[in-house]
C-alpha cells in the first residue's frame, strides 16, 4: 500500500489562489481540488501535471510518493 | 447546498425521484398491472427531467472531471454487483421452491410476480448505484 501526499495547499497559499482559481485552470471541480489537497484523492497523471504546471512548480515539489505508514 | 458539486447534487436529485417514484410503486400500489409498470417507468423519466432541469438551471459550474467519471464507475460496479447477487438468490429461491412443489409454473398469476420480482431488482440496484456514488463523494472517493 502506497500514498501520494501534496504541497497544494501551501502552493497556493503562496500565491494567494483560491481552490476555484486553481480548479478553473485545472479543469476539475473545486471539490476535486479539496479531495486531492487533503489526499483522499489522487489524481492521474495528466492532472497532477496541470496542477503543478497551473501552481508554477515541478511534479516532484508539488506531489511525492510515500509509502504509507510514514507519514 | 454550497458544497456540493454538479454531479452530487444530480445524484441526491435522482436518489429523491428513485425513492418517491419506485417507493410509491412497491410500497403503496398492489403490483396488479403490467400499466402499472409503464407507468412507473414514465413517472421516474418524467421526475427525472424535471429535477435535472432544475439543477442544471441553477447551477452555474457544471464541470465533470475525471473523479466523477471515476465514481460513476464504482456506482456502476456496485449496481452490477447487486444485479448478480439478487439474480442468483432470486434463482435459488425459485428453484427451492419448485423442488418443494410450492409454485406451479403454468399459473398465469406467476408471471406477474416475476415482472414484479425482475423490476424489484433493477430498482433494488438502480438505488444501490446512486446510493453508492453518494458514499463515495461523500468519503471524498
Amino acid at each position: 500500500m502506497a500514498s501520494i501526499r501534496n504541497q497544494i495547499r501551501e502552493l497556493r497559499a503562496a500565491q494567494s489562489m483560491t481552490q476555484q482559481d486553481l480548479a478553473d485552470q485545472v479543469g476539475v471541480t473545486r471539490q476535486t481540488v479539496i479531495a486531492i489537497e487533503q489526499d483522499k484523492y489522487s489524481p492521474s497523471l495528466e492532472t497532477a501535471f496541470k496542477v503543478a504546471l497551473a501552481l508554477g512548480v515541478s511534479l516532484e515539489q508539488c506531489f511525492q510518493y510515500e509509502p504509507r505508514g510514514k507519514r | 447546498m454550497p458544497t456540493l458539486s454538479y454531479r452530487e447534487k444530480s445524484l441526491y436529485a435522482s436518489l429523491i425521484a428513485e425513492i418517491l417514484v419506485y417507493g410509491s410503486y412497491f410500497f403503496l400500489h398492489r403490483q396488479n398491472s403490467i400499466n402499472k409498470v409503464a407507468g412507473m417507468i414514465v413517472a421516474i423519466i418524467a421526475l427525472q427531467i424535471v429535477l435535472q432541469l432544475i439543477i442544471a438551471l441553477v447551477t452555474r459550474n457544471r464541470v465533470t472531471d475525471e473523479r466523477d467519471r471515476l465514481i460513476e464507475l464504482r456506482g456502476y460496479r456496485a449496481g452490477y454487483l447487486t444485479v448478480c447477487g439478487l439474480m442468483v438468490l432470486g434463482l435459488a429461491m425459485l428453484w427451492f421452491h419448485a423442488e418443494a412443489g410450492n409454485i406451479n409454473l403454468e399459473n398465469h398469476r406467476v408471471g406477474l410476480h416475476f415482472l414484479s420480482a425482475f423490476f424489484s431488482i433493477l430498482v433494488i440496484a438502480d438505488i444501490t448505484k446512486t446510493a453508492a456514488q453518494i458514499v463515495s463523494y461523500r468519503r471524498a472517493l
